[in-house]
C-alpha cells in the first residue's frame, strides 16, 4: 500500500495542534447544533445550560429536546468512524469500512430480526429495549465473520475483500426487507427511517444504552490499537515482529463490530462517516496513531451532527434521515479514492 | 460465432437444443399455471380458465382476472427482460458479475421513476417507463466513465463503482421519499421489487418496449459472440465494437427500464440468470439470448409464486427473495471466480 504515505497537511502545527483544533470544532458545532431550532439558542446560553445553568424553559428545550439528538449524532458518528479506523488499518485497505464490509447492514438485520422476533400485536417491544444492542452486536459480528470466512485467503487483496463485504451486505439487506414487512405496517415505515440512519428520534434511555456499550468497547479498542502495525509494513514483516497476528486480527474485527452495532443500533445505517472519518484524519495527522484515533472520532461526529444540522436547515419540517447526507458525501468521495487509486497504482 | 463454438465447457452434452428449448417452454407453462392457481386461494386450472373469460363478478373472475392475470403476465415479461440485459452486460463488460444490479442501473432507473413522479409529476406509465429507462442509460453511462477515468475496466473495479453508484442513488430516494411522506409506503414496497397489485396495462406498457429491446439485442447476436473476446480480436473480425457497445447499451437500458418501470428493481435477476442459460445453450448469443429469456421469465414467475407464500398469509417483495437469492448466488460466484 504505497499510497498510505500520506504528508500531514498542516506540519505547521503539528499531530497535537490539528486535534485541539479539529476538537474546538466539534465542540463549536455540538453548541451550534443544540443552538439551532425553532428559536435559536445563543451558543453561551446552551453552554451555561449543559453546566447546571440556565432557566426552566432553556434547561427543557436543551436538555430534553436538543440534546438528545446531538449526543446521539456525536455517539454514533464518533463510534463508526474509530471502527472505520480500525478496519482501515487492519485490512491496510483505505477503501475499507464497516459499511461496505457488511457490518452496518448486518447489525441492521439484527436489530430488524429483534424488532419482529420480540414485539407485541400493539408494536410495544415485550423484552426490554436494552437487548438492542446485543441483537445489532451479533448481526455485525456475523456479517464481518462471513465476510472474512468467505473471503478466506483472498482477506488481503483489497478490492475482493470489499466485493464479499458488498455481497454479505446484500444478503443482510435482503433479509432485512423481508422481517420489516414481516412486521406491522407502523413499525415498518419507523424501521424505514431508522434504517437509513436517523439520530433524531434517539431518546434519553437510547443514549445511555449506546454509551453503556461504547465507552467500555472505545477503551478497549484505544488499548488494543496501540499494536496495529505501522502502515508501511507489509503483512508477512509485520508477523515476523509479533504483530497482526491472527488473534489479533480477529480481537480487531470484534471491537469494529462492536463499535458499528452500538452506533447502529440506535442510530441506524449512517452511512459513509466510517470510510469518511478515517481519511480525513489521515489527510490532516499522518500517520499519528494517537492522534489519527482521536481526530477520526471527533471528526466521525462532526460530520453526523453537521449532517443532522443540515437537514434541520434544508429541509424543515420534513426529519430527512441523516444517513441520506452522509451517503451524498460519501460515496462521491468512494468513487474519488477508486479512481486515485488506480491512477496510483498504474 | 466461431469463437464462441470453441468453447466446449459451457455446451451441454446430454441434451441438444430444441431439447432444451423445449424443456424450458414446458417449465414456463408450468411454473405460468403455478402462478395462476396458488395462492391465498386455491383454484383448479379449470376454474381458472372459466373465470378468465366468465367476466361475471364473481370472487374467483375478480381475483383471477384482476390479480392473478396481471402477476402472471409481468412477472415473466420482466423476468425476460432481466435476463436478456444481465446477458448483454456481461458480455459488453466480460465480466461474469455484472448485472443490471451490480452496475447500478436498477437503482439509476428506481431514481429517475421517483425524481419523474415526484418532481414532475409524471403520472403516465409511458412517460415513467420512458423515465426507466433513461435513467438505466444515464447510470450506464456514468459508471462505465467513471470505472474508464479509473484507468481501466476491471471487473471487480467496474462493480465496486456500481454498487457505490446505486447507494448514491438509494440515498437521493430516500431523500425524495421521505420529503413526500404520503407516497412512503406505496413506493417502500414498489422499489423493493413486486409484481403484485400492478394494473395489466403496465404490461401492455412495457411489452413493446421490451420487444425493441430484443430484437436490437438479437439483431447485435454474431457481433456479440465477437466481442466476448478480446477487443483487438473483436476488431480483426470486423466488428465496429464502440458502435455495439453503444447500441447493446441502449437495449440494456430499455429492457432494464421496463423492468424497472413494471415492478420495481428486482433484484438479481441479471445477475443470475445468465450464467444458467450459458449453462443450458453455450456462449452463441442469439442462443443465450433465448434462454435467458426463457429462465428469466420462469424464474421470476415462480419466485412470484414464492413470494406469496414465504411470509403466508402476508404477500413478500418477490425483489426481496430475488434478492436473498442473488446475493448469494453472488458470493458463490466470486468464489469460484476468484479462487
Amino acid at each position: 500500500m504505497t499510497d498510505m504515505t500520506y504528508r500531514p497537511a498542516r506540519a505547521g502545527i503539528g499531530p497535537i495542534g490539528v486535534t485541539t483544533l479539529v476538537a474546538a470544532i466539534f465542540v463549536l458545532l455540538f453548541l451550534a447544533g443544540i443552538g439551532f431550532g425553532s428559536t435559536w439558542i445563543p451558543l453561551e446560553h446552551v453552554a451555561h445550560v449543559l453546566f447546571g445553568g440556565g432557566d426552566k424553559t432553556e434547561r427543557l428545550v436543551v436538555l430534553q429536546l436538543r440534546l438528545p439528538r446531538v449526543a446521539a449524532a456525536a455517539i454514533a458518528g464518533g463510534a463508526i468512524a474509530f471502527a472505520g479506523y480500525l478496519l482501515q488499518r487492519i485490512t491496510r485497505n483505505e477503501l475499507a469500512s464497516p459499511g461496505v464490509l457488511g457490518v452496518v447492514d448486518g447489525a441492521a438485520l439484527g436489530v430488524v430480526l429483534f424488532m419482529a422476533i420480540f414485539s407485541s400485536e400493539t408494536n410495544s417491544l415485550i423484552v426490554s429495549v436494552a437487548w438492542q444492542p446485543l441483537a445489532a452486536a451479533l448481526g455485525a459480528i456475523a456479517a464481518i465473520g462471513l465476510v472474512f470466512l468467505l473471503s478466506g485467503q483472498q482477506a488481503s487483496t483489497a478490492i475482493r475483500l470489499l466485493l464479499f463485504g458488498i455481497a454479505v451486505a446484500a444478503v443482510c439487506k435482503a433479509l432485512t426487507t423481508i422481517f420489516m414487512l414481516v412486521g406491522p405496517i407502523y413499525q415498518a415505515s419507523q424501521a424505514a427511517r431508522w434504517l437509513a440512519g436517523a439520530v433524531n428520534t434517539i431518546n434519553v434511555t437510547e443514549i445511555q444504552l449506546m454509551l453503556l456499550v461504547l465507552v467500555p468497547t472505545g477503551i478497549a479498542a484505544a488499548i488494543a490499537a496501540r499494536h496495529l502495525p505501522p502502515a508501511d509494513l507489509d503483512d508477512t514483516s509485520s508477523r515476523s515482529i509479533g504483530l497482526n497476528l491472527p488473534a489479533y486480527r480477529i480481537l480487531i474485527f470484534f471491537l469494529a463490530a462492536l463499535l458499528t452495532a452500538g452506533a447502529v443500533a440506535f442510530a441506524g445505517g449512517v452511512s459513509f462517516i466510517g470510510l469518511l472519518a478515517p481519511h480525513m484524519a489521515r489527510l490532516l495527522v499522518g500517520r499519528a496513531r494517537a492522534a489519527g484515533i482521536a481526530v477520526s472520532i471527533l471528526l466521525g461526529a462532526i460530520i453526523l451532527i453537521g449532517a443532522d444540522l443540515l437537514i434541520r436547515v434544508a429541509f424543515a419540517p420534513t426529519e430527512v434521515p441523516a444517513g441520506t447526507v452522509t451517503a451524498l458525501i460519501g460515496a462521491p468521495y468512494f468513487l474519488y479514492l477508486l479512481m486515485r487509486k488506480d491512477k496510483n497504482n498504474g | 460465432m466461431s469463437i464462441a463454438a470453441t468453447a466446449p465447457r459451457y455446451r451441454s452434452i446430454v441434451l441438444s437444443r430444441s431439447a432444451i428449448y423445449g424443456l424450458l417452454l414446458a417449465l414456463l407453462a408450468l411454473a405460468w399455471l403455478t402462478s395462476m392457481t396458488l395462492g391465498y386461494r386455491l383454484y383448479t386450472p379449470g376454474q381458472v380458465w372459466a373465470a378468465l373469460f366468465a367476466n361475471d363478478g364473481t370472487e374467483a373472475a375478480t381475483v383471477i382476472a384482476g390479480l392473478r392475470l396481471p402477476r402472471a403476465l409481468i412477472a415473466p415479461l420482466a423476468g425476460a427482460a432481466l435476463g436478456m440485459a444481465g446477458t448483454m452486460v456481461q458480455t459488453l463488460s466480460r465480466n461474469r458479475i455484472a448485472s443490471p444490479d451490480t452496475l447500478g442501473l436498477n437503482a439509476g432507473a428506481s431514481l429517475a421513476v421517483v425524481v419523474a413522479t415526484i418532481i414532475f409529476g409524471v403520472q403516465s406509465l409511458v412517460g415513467l417507463s420512458l423515465a426507466a429507462a433513461f435513467g438505466a442509460l444515464a447510470t450506464a453511462i456514468v459508471v462505465f466513465g467513471v470505472a474508464a477515468g479509473a484507468g481501466g475496466l476491471s471487473p471487480l473495479k467496474i462493480v465496486l463503482v456500481g454498487v457505490t453508484f446505486a447507494s448514491l442513488a438509494h440515498a437521493a430516494v430516500e431523500i425524495l421519499l421521505t420529503s413526500n411522506e404520503a407516497q412512503l409506503q406505496q413506493l417502500l414496497f414498489w422499489l423493493s421489487g413486486a409484481f403484485v397489485d400492478r394494473p395489466i396495462s403496465l404490461f401492455f406498457n412495457g411489452l413493446p418496449v421490451v420487444l425493441v429491446g430484443a430484437a436490437i439485442g438479437f439483431a447485435l447476436a454474431s457481433s456479440l459472440d465477437a466481442a466476448q473476446a478480446d477487443d483487438s480480436t473483436a476488431a480483426g473480425l470486423g466488428v465496429p465494437l464502440a458502435a455495439v457497445r453503444g447500441a447493446a447499451f441502449v437495449a440494456v437500458s430499455l429492457l432494464t427500464g421496463a423492468a424497472v418501470s413494471m415492478a420495481g428493481p428486482v433484484a438479481f435477476v441479471g445477475l443470475v440468470v445468465p450464467h444458467v442459460a450459458r449453462r443450458l445453450v453455450g456462449l452463441q448469443h442469439r442462443h443465450q439470448l433465448t434462454a435467458a429469456a426463457l429462465t428469466g421469465a420462469i424464474y421470476t414467475t415462480l419466485a412470484d409464486v414464492a413470494a406469496r407464500f414465504v411470509i403466508y398469509p402476508v404477500e413478500a417483495p418477490v425483489g426481496a427473495i430475488t434478492a436473498v437469492v442473488g446475493a448469494i448466488a453472488l458470493l458463490v460466484l466470486l468464489r469460484r471466480r476468484l479462487a
